[in-house]
């Protein structure tokens, strides 16, 4: 126990400290009370310094005047005079103390006690008198005037001390007041922040807890500690939703496998019943090669989900003709779709440029025609459009048939959504969680709205190395600059599932 | 053809050994990086098959040293991942296609002929001819006997690589990769579509198809025996 280090037992004595002194607010109230201290007292030497010297060189000139004076007097009209004017003096003006002494050191006029040792400035202390008067400071100037001859001039140091005495004990009880007044203002800063501080910290204690619906109440200030709180908060909103996300996709994925995988045993257990009949044997083994494609399918797009989602395809960005990708898409599924009786129109600004990646981007559009041709009547019309904006590329893929119900539309993006109607068609409810997926990783705002009747797909580029050709060409030199951004860009990029609401 | 497949999974690797030596082809196995690397410098293989995850080994390692050897053997990437990445580095790396694990034989297959058979870059076709089909390169002009075919785009664009690769079976992957550079599976029967479309202009009232459906593996076209 005694082997305690000065500095350890220094951190100990401050770790016992109320934990109120410990605080940053109570730190900083200290920090700013010691800064202002140190800046008065300063200031306050400066005061009191030149105050001090202007006063007391006031007074030297007045002594000066007057020895000058008497001086004058003397050699004019000698002794006897200077002594009568000195009487005159003590008599009529009592502001200065005169004294005059011959060569033998005799009093011959004046009122000062004594005459100073020494020729030349003193400062003396009056005795003080036995008819009450109090005892005074003086400042004396003494000079010889010749023959032996003295003289003393004197003033009262008294008003002087009075005003260095005021000067101080203003200074002394205004720091005083000063001192104590931020300490308590301290004390109760960091009171009302370890206050709102514990409410954070029992919130964050409450979801360790396992109680994961606990918020931090706001006060609705909207000042540092409330903002923090709704950043919180909304962090805690997010990491919720990926945590729902999460079972749900695990919940997911094992419905969405169990079916095919059934149906893949049943088919196996047709093909044993069935041995002999070659034929039949072979549909059969057929059939269940097609249910193992769907759902090695299923395994492929969730893999290729979750690598688009960790955002590294960014690396190979490149600048790409965006409207060549939309005219390629919409070109390849024209046939398609006037085949199965579906009238599929593009109208693309040409010249339209963006940062990304072309086979991406060329999956995320084809994936939506996908959908709109596989989910809508035969007789529907669907449009491509792709047009530049102020605010960067714009693309739109419309179909006329029945649309998303409003409160389906933000669920669509997730894995294995499927609507009702859907159920029935091919297709593993992925497509557009890849388009989701696209979409966020090239900074694009995806929107669902009512085409009425029908589906409108709004894409929107964000990003700023979108544009125009001309813009393009501007662009092409500072590549590197738009680079080092991408990296942090991705999570101010606007969710699908935000955009959609 | 002798194939040399470098491939750690033995059961992967047995499949394709068995399935080729079927199809009468010659077919050699190596489960480990650098053995594998001896061979294809060693073994006069007409094509490599190679897995990109060997035990403590890119794929690409063998395919860059094989090239700085100077050796243009033909070599085909199989791949587990998710496949994002994997064509751009494999095919940077001096390989000649992809194919994503799982796949199925008859995917490989047609892949690695038409590796195989793929005509040396210094020789330049003008003209493709398939029985008395004949494509005019530099006129983008097409004739069936006397007829002239009037072909979009991109129907010409798929019956040339059908008749770059005539007599051979491309598949529906094959084809979206080379006629429409789509590196995904649409869910639209793009291919079946464009397909039926091109034989409606090129056998139409001809008695004598050339382009021929492969069920369950692809599409070939090829002069009538």
């Amino acid at each position: 126990m005694r082997s305690f280090t000065p500095s350890a037992g220094l951190a100990m004595s401050f770790a016992r400290l109320p934990r109120i002194f410990r605080t940053a607010s109570f730190g900083l109230a200290v920090a700013y009370a010691a800064l202002f201290t140190a800046s008065t007292i300063v200031l306050g030497t400066i005061v009191y310094g030149t105050v001090l010297n202007s006063l007391e060189h006031q007074m030297a000139t007045r002594i000066d005047a007057e020895v000058d004076l008497l001086r004058e007097e003397f050699e004019a009209e000698g002794l006897s005079d200077l002594v009568r004017e000195i009487h005159e003096r003590t008599a009529y003006f009592p502001a200065l103390s005169y004294l005059v002494t011959d060569a033998e050191g005799k009093r011959l006029a004046g009122n000062l006690p004594s005459m100073p040792a020494h020729v030349g400035w003193t400062d003396i202390e009056t005795e003080p008198a036995p008819g009450g008067s109090v005892e005074q400071n003086l400042r004396v100037r003494t000079v010889s005037l010749g023959h032996g001859v003295r003289l003393a001039v004197a003033d009262d140091l008294g008003p002087i001390e009075e005003i260095q005495e005021a000067f101080l004990s203003a200074l002394g009880w205004g720091l005083a007041a000063f001192v104590i007044l931020s300490l308590a203002g301290g004390i109760l800063l960091s009171r009302t922040f370890l206050r709102r501080v514990d409410v954070i910290t029992r919130t964050a204690e409450a979801i360790i807890g396992g109680d994961l619906h606990s918020r931090i109440p706001l006060r609705g200030t909207d000042d540092n500690l409330d903002r923090l709180s709704s950043t919180l908060n909304r962090m805690l909103d997010r990491i919720g939703d990926l945590m729902e996300s999460l079972s749900q996709v695990s919940n997911d994925i094992a419905h969405a496998l169990r079916t095919p995988l059934s149906r893949l045993r049943q088919k196996l257990e047709i093909a044993k019943t069935n041995v002999g009949d070659d034929q039949k044997t072979e549909t059969v083994i057929d059939a269940a090669i097609d249910e193992t494609d769907t759902i090695l399918d299923t395994f492929s797009a969730l893999l290729r989900i979750a690598q688009i989602e960790a955002g590294t395809r960014q690396a190979g960005f490149k600048q790409l003709d965006l409207s060549k990708v939309f005219e390629t898409v919409a070109d390849a599924y024209s046939a398609a779709a006037e085949e199965q009786g579906k009238d599929l129109a593009a109208r693309i600004e040409p010249g339209l440029w963006c940062r990304g990646d072309r086979d991406l981007l060329t999956e995320m559009l084809a994936n939506l025609l996908d959908n709109a041709i596989r989910h809508t009547p035969a007789g529907s019309n669907i449009e491509v459009t792709l047009a530049g904006s102020d605010t960067g590329p714009v693309a739109t893929v419309a179909d006329s048939g029945s649309g998303i119900p409003l409160e389906e539309r933000e669920q669509v993006f997730r894995r294995f959504y499927r609507l009702d109607q859907s159920i029935a068609q091919p297709g593993n409810g992925l497509g557009l969680s890849l388009v989701a997926a696209v979409a966020d990783l090239h900074e694009i705002e995806l929107c669902l709205e009512d085409n009425a009747p029908g589906l409108l797909i709004r894409m929107q580029f964000r990003n700023a190395a979108c544009g125009k050709e001309a813009a393009h060409a501007a662009r092409t030199d500072s590549h590197s600059k738009h680079r080092s951004s991408f990296g942090g860009l991705k999570s101010s990029a606007a969710t699908p599932q935000a955009a959609g609401r | 053809m002798r194939v040399l497949v470098i491939e750690d999974d033995a059961e992967t690797a047995a499949y394709v050994v068995d399935r080729l030596k079927a199809g009468g082809h010659g077919a050699d196995h190596s489960a480990e990086g650098r053995d594998g690397l001896r061979l294809a410098l060693t073994g006069g293989y007409e094509a490599l098959v190679v897995d990109r995850m060997l035990p403590g080994f890119d794929g690409l390692v063998i395919v860059k040293a094989l090239r700085e050897a100077g050796r243009q053997t033909p070599v085909l990437f199989l791949t587990a991942r998710g496949g994002i990445d994997d064509r751009v580095e494999g095919l940077d790396a001096g390989g000649d296609d992809y194919l994503t694990k799982p796949f199925a034989f008859s995917e490989l297959m047609a892949r690695l002929n038409a590796l195989v058979r793929r005509p040396p870059l210094s020789q330049v076709q003008t003209t493709l001819r398939v029985a008395d089909l004949e494509m005019d390169l530099l006129g983008r002009k097409v004739r069936r006997g006397a007829r002239e075919i009037d072909l979009q785009p991109r129907e010409f664009r798929l019956l040339e690589h059908l008749m770059r690769n005539a007599d051979q079976v491309v598949t529906r992957t094959m084809l979206l990769e080379h006629v429409w550079d789509f590196h995904f599976d649409p869910k639209t029967k793009i291919v079946e579509t464009q397909i039926s479309r091109l034989r409606s202009k090129v056998d139409r009232g001809v008695e004598r198809a050339l382009i021929h459906t492969i069920r369950g593996a692809g599409y070939v076209i090829r002069a009538p025996s």
